[in-house]
């Protein structure tokens, strides 16, 4: 972004000022403003909504995003390649302990409140999209930490799954439930307490019995559960964080059968 | 060698940095299963009714060996006197708090010794330092960063540790949820002060690298602990302070803020942090999952490893579990015992 004219650059400054201060129309103007430069913008806009994401700026995040959408770009391109890309991109820093839970928290706000602003666009783009892979997820019955459930679910939905949220404190029936009724691809788990962690083979269990378990993939975790643990209660994984439960599940649904393979 | 203290002896030396005649073995939240059953204790009423909280509190002393007595149970009566929601959890599960005030202005204090689950952690104490006046009989608190959490909710306590650093009005913000935690701190140390309590145990769990900025510990969170804890010396009372998770990176600030104990997690290297600590005091850190799943060579090996690595109490990483066996918390004390035979 470094080497762009200087009137691109200046503009760009006050595109940023006039999205911190919410200056809707401002911030329409100024983008038409950089398209009338001929520069081409939307290269520009994907890195520049990555690194605001990475860096949790929400007011200059949705303020960049209705640019992007200005500059031509598509919704779908907006999500992946600026939004999402910059939740990754945090998540990976995180992973190497580079980063703090309260920045993936502001990141995950800045990506959900660009996904707003795009949200009415893709609606139209629908039917033309293979349908995303649904996970249901939540924390299991008897625990009220969910914070990291949720990180989960944002990395998840920066990669492109559908997830249905039941939220924590989640009786194992409704994992069942939640998982027949959206047809499911994956059951994700979090607990934090050694106390709960019962809960999780009990689900698994409930699977089995009814017939489900080749149906879904199950991902358990949460700071007291190990891959070892995992493999014991006959779950398919524990990734250690919520970035790397995202870029499993991605590797892993290329070798599962489609959701009407399984699902009928 | 030091003649043989009683338990309460060998607690206040170790907090007062004297010689003792063996390390001592602390505990925070003490709601064990077992106990509860054995002392015919029932759910729920043990957490508000001080004969049944301090007979369980007891047995920790009595059966197990363990030299201090620790009630309340769990660390969400404060929340529950100030009207927030709480789930009453089971008696294996503690009690957790579900609700959260939208602003400071909300939280009103001002009943919050009449409330009946803070009045009974105040009978407890009483009633513990009458049976076990050989005990040191501990106070088990939530701390101003972790209450701040509880009142605006955690994870609203999460992102302003990082806002509060970037921008000076979210700094105000902060400022004025933890102002509110600190009076009801000090509210709740002096009642606790009064009715005898040997040392105050402060759980700044939230407090946490692996849930807030390290850079907003230092800038607020040491000054908040600090406040509380200068309150409890000038109430005569010896306080310690517990942070959960990897506190390697800010056991420096934990060190300053007066503390007469730090209690530190199995996630933090024992010999690292005694080291950056200096002459304060760093107890822990045994795996408490060991307490129900251990053997009795893992529980031996950690409980030796945290001593050999310069901790001057033996504590669990963290509260202990409620399916904690009698058994392994024996030979966890007698772990120590004998590692004092040979090191004192
Ligand atoms: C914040 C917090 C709370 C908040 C929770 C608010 C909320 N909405 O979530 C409040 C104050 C309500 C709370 C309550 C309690 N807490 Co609490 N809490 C914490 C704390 C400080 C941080 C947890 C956290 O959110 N971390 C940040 C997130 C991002 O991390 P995470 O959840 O681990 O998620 C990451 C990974 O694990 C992973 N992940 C998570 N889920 C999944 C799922 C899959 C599939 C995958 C692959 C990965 C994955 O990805 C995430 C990001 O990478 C910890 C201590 C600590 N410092 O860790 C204690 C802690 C978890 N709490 C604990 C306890 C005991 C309690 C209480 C019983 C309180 C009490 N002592 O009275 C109650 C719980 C009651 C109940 N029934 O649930 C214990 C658990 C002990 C144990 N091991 O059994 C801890 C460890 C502290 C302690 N030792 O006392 N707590
Ligand atoms: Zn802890």
């Amino acid at each position: 972004m470094d080497n762009l004219p200087e009137e691109v650059q200046e503009l760009m400054e006050a595109l940023d000022e006039a999205a911190e201060d919410e200056d809707e129309d401002l911030v329409e103007e100024l983008a038409q403003k950089l398209l009338d430069t001929g520069v081409d913008m939307k290269p520009v806009a994907l890195e520049k909504l990555a690194l605001l994401v990475m860096d949790g700026e929400e007011e200059m995040s949705v303020g960049w995003t209705r640019a992007a959408l200005k500059f031509g770009l598509d919704p779908f391109e907006i999500l992946l390649k600026g939004l999402a890309e910059g939740m990754g991109l945090i998540g990976k820093k995180y992973e190497n302990g580079e980063a703090f839970v309260p920045q993936l928290l502001i990141a995950s706000t800045a990506m959900y409140s660009g996904m707003e602003i795009i949200a009415p666009f893709m609606k139209q783009d629908e039917n033309s999209c293979t349908k995303p892979a649904t996970v249901v997820i939540g924390t299991v019955e008897g625990d009220v930490h969910d914070i990291g459930k949720s990180l989960v679910k944002t990395l998840l939905s920066a990669n492109g799954f559908n997830c249905v949220d039941l939220g924590n404190d989640v009786p194992s029936t409704q994992f069942i439930e939640a998982a027949k009724e959206n047809r499911a691809t994956a059951v994700s788990m979090s607990t934090l307490m050694t106390t709960t962690m019962a809960e999780m083979p009990k689900v698994v269990k409930m699977l089995e019995n009814e017939g489900l378990r080749d149906k879904v993939m199950v991902m358990v975790g949460g700071a007291p559960i190990t891959t070892q643990y995992a493999a014991e209660i006959g779950a398919d994984v524990s990734p250690h964080d919520a970035a790397s439960a995202a870029t499993w599940l991605k590797g892993a649904i290329f070798d599962f059968p489609s959701e009407t393979e399984r699902w009928g | 060698m030091v003649t043989e203290m009683t338990s309460l002896e060998r607690v206040l030396a170790m907090l007062n940095r004297k010689p003792v005649d063996r390390v001592p073995v602390i505990t925070g939240s003490t709601m064990v299963k077992e106990y509860i059953e054995k002392s015919g204790g029932v759910w729920p009423d043990y957490h508000s009714n001080a004969e049944m909280m301090v007979d369980v509190a007891g047995l920790m002393h009595t059966d197990a060996g363990i030299d201090n007595v620790v009630m309340p149970f769990g660390m969400f009566i404060e929340s529950l006197a100030l009207g927030l929601e709480v789930k009453m959890g089971k008696i294996d599960i503690q009690p957790s708090v579900r609700s959260f005030f939208k602003k400071p202005e909300e939280v009103n204090y001002d009943n919050f010794l009449e409330d009946k689950f803070v009045k009974n952690t105040i009978n407890s104490i009483k009633l513990a330092k009458e049976k076990y006046p050989d005990a040191a009989v501990t106070a088990f608190l939530v701390a101003p960063v972790t209450l701040a959490g509880d009142l605006m909710g955690a994870e609203n306590l999460s992102v302003l540790s990082i806002k509060c650093l970037q921008k000076e009005k979210q700094m105000e913000k902060m400022k004025e949820w933890v102002a509110v935690a600190l009076e009801i701190n000090k509210i709740y140390a002096e009642a606790c002060a009064e009715a005898g309590a040997d040392l105050l145990y402060y759980s700044d769990a939230s407090a946490s690298p692996n849930l807030v900025m390290p850079d907003f510990y230092y800038e607020i969170g040491v000054s908040a602990e600090k406040e509380i804890g200068d309150f409890c010396h000038k109430l005569g009372c010896l306080w310690q302070l517990h942070i959960c998770g990897d506190t390697t990176p800010i056991i420096e600030g934990m060190a300053s803020t007066g503390a007469d104990c730090l209690s530190v997690e199995q996630a933090v290297k024992m010999e690292e942090v005694t080291k950056i600590a200096g002459d304060v005091p760093v107890v822990g850190n045994v795996t408490p999952l060991l307490m129900v799943e251990g053997t009795e060579e893992q529980i031996i090996t950690e409980t030796r490893m945290a001593l050999d690595g310069g901790a001057k109490a033996s504590m669990l990483g963290c509260g202990t579990p409620p399916h904690s066996t009698s058994d392994r918390l024996k030979t966890w004390v007698k772990a120590a015992a004998d590692w004092s035979v040979e090191n004192l």
